[in-house]
């Protein structure tokens, strides 16, 4: 479960928001909503623990997040940025890089068995993994990192505008994807412009 | 055979070659052709000097001043390095000092104890010109490696914070950026290494030989300095990194503004 109570975030004495609720269970997809500049990706870095709280706090799985557990609550959290193109040559060594960290190590022969039909869910071809990296483009890298996401086996995914660079119809295959996810336990938390996708999710959190 | 002095005159005869470069830096304006003079300048005094202090260090040979001294070149070195750097130095004096002083003591003396087996390690024929030695080539190491690794975190932060979010340790998410500081501080001292006696002869070989040895003497020699350059420049990177990281992240993983000119932005 993972809980924000009372939570404001500012910088430089500016307040961003403050005083935010919100509760996600086991098995929901969560949504963070809100016009541009009103903090939602500085949330989803403060469940990370990369941004401090100026009051409130955040609890995951009942542990609060301070500095001291963040680097420990975070191995069971996964996150996929909004724009980020991973330092490698093809698009199979782009995957195998969060696989490679010690505490996903186990999951990477499970990842390499079941990445092709991953990625089929959301409509890429599995030779896509012979692609340069360079080669394919951003909505397809898009996907690629969500498909990574999932195989981490994490109890909380963490996902920014998961479908900023995606057609509708992309985007509908998205959604499916985290519904699979969901149905497992895991929790996906997405920050999301995209109303449509808001309303399909379990949860709105609405930062104004 | 000692070496053949070359007397003032000759020294001025021999200056006169600084003209070819100046004339070529002058004819395509280059500007830097008042940073050569200054340069060259410089390196007379500076020369003078140390040709100087050094004759009187040697002629003390004084443990205690032997060691003085490489506390000097140290405090220097790391001024040097921050300074070309642009890191603070609020941040990043301790942990560069002290990279560079645990190696340059750990392995000058392993090679002046171990290899040359000297009854007297500080005798200043050696320990002077060897801890300088080491302390040159750690320098320049550790300047491109840092300037690589603290560049890098600023510039692909979202590299770093991806890995973390996936549950990487702090140095699981900071090993790219390491691996990178050293491929570019390394790669140019392991490409010479692999030329070395081919495309150029190498200076402390070089001199050695006008010094009277033998050239079987100067090869074994100019191997040694190789090794041990190479080996305090690496471990007073890692020991430099692994301190200065504890300092320049904040509790929440992230990096504090270590470049000066993020003040004045």
């Amino acid at each position: 479960m993972l809980e924000i109570r009372k939570a404001s975030i500012g910088y430089d004495s500016k307040i961003i928001f403050s005083n935010v609720d919100f509760l996600l269970e086991e098995g929901k997809l969560g949504c963070i909503t809100g016009q541009s500049g009103s903090g939602k990706t500085s949330l989803l870095r403060a469940i990370l623990g990369f941004v401090p709280l100026l009051s409130g706090e955040i609890l995951f799985n009942g542990s609060a997040l301070t500095p001291q557990s963040a680097e420990t609550l975070r191995k069971d959290m996964a996150y996929v940025p909004q724009e980020l193109a991973l330092p490698a040559e093809w698009v199979k060594e782009m995957a195998d890089i969060p696989f490679l960290l010690k505490s996903n190590k186990k999951l990477h022969s499970r990842m390499e068995k079941e990445l092709p039909q991953v990625l089929e869910s959301l409509g890429l071809e599995d030779d896509i993994l012979q692609k340069r990296a360079r080669e394919i483009s951003g909505g397809q890298r898009q996907r690629v990192m969500l498909a990574i996401s999932m195989l981490l086996g994490k109890k909380l995914i963490l996902v920014d505008e998961p479908t900023s660079a995606l057609d509708a119809d992309a985007c509908g295959k998205v959604l499916n994807l985290f519904r699979t996810t969901c149905k497992q336990g895991t929790m996906v938390l997405a920050v999301t412009h995209d109303p449509e996708f808001a309303h399909s999710c379990d949860k709105i959190l609405q930062i104004d | 055979m000692g070496t053949m002095d070359i007397d003032y005159l000759s020294l001025a005869v021999g200056f006169l070659l600084m003209g070819i470069p100046l004339f070529y830096l002058w004819k395509f304006k280059t500007g830097l052709v008042k940073a050569t003079l200054i340069g060259a300048g410089r390196m007379i005094v500076q020369l003078f000097l140390i040709g100087l202090y050094l004759k009187y260090l040697f002629f003390w040979d004084n443990p205690f001043i032997n060691f003085a001294w490489v506390l000097i070149m140290v405090a220097v070195a790391s001024e040097t390095a921050l300074s070309r750097t642009h890191l603070k130095r609020r941040l990043l004096m301790m942990p560069v000092a002290l990279g560079f002083l645990i190696s340059s003591i750990l392995i000058g003396f392993y090679f002046l104890g171990m290899v040359l087996h000297l009854n007297n390690v500080f005798s200043a024929q050696y320990f002077i010109p060897i801890f300088g030695i080491i302390m040159g080539n750690m320098l320049g190491s550790n300047v491109i490696a840092l300037n690589t690794f603290y560049d890098g975190v600023r510039r692909e932060r979202q590299l770093y914070y991806y890995l973390l979010g996936n549950g990487a340790t702090r140095l699981e998410a900071l090993a790219p950026f390491i691996r990178n500081a050293l491929v570019k501080s390394f790669s140019p001292t392991i490409a010479n290494m692999a030329v070395m006696g081919l495309v150029a002869l190498p200076g402390t070989m070089i001199g050695q030989i006008l010094g009277g040895s033998s050239p079987n003497v100067a090869i074994k020699y100019q191997m040694m300095i190789i090794v041990i350059t190479v080996s305090a420049s690496m471990l007073s990177l890692m020991i430099c990194i692994s301190l200065s990281i504890r300092r320049s992240f904040d509790a929440y993983g992230n990096l504090k503004s270590v470049f000066m000119e993020e003040k004045i932005k």
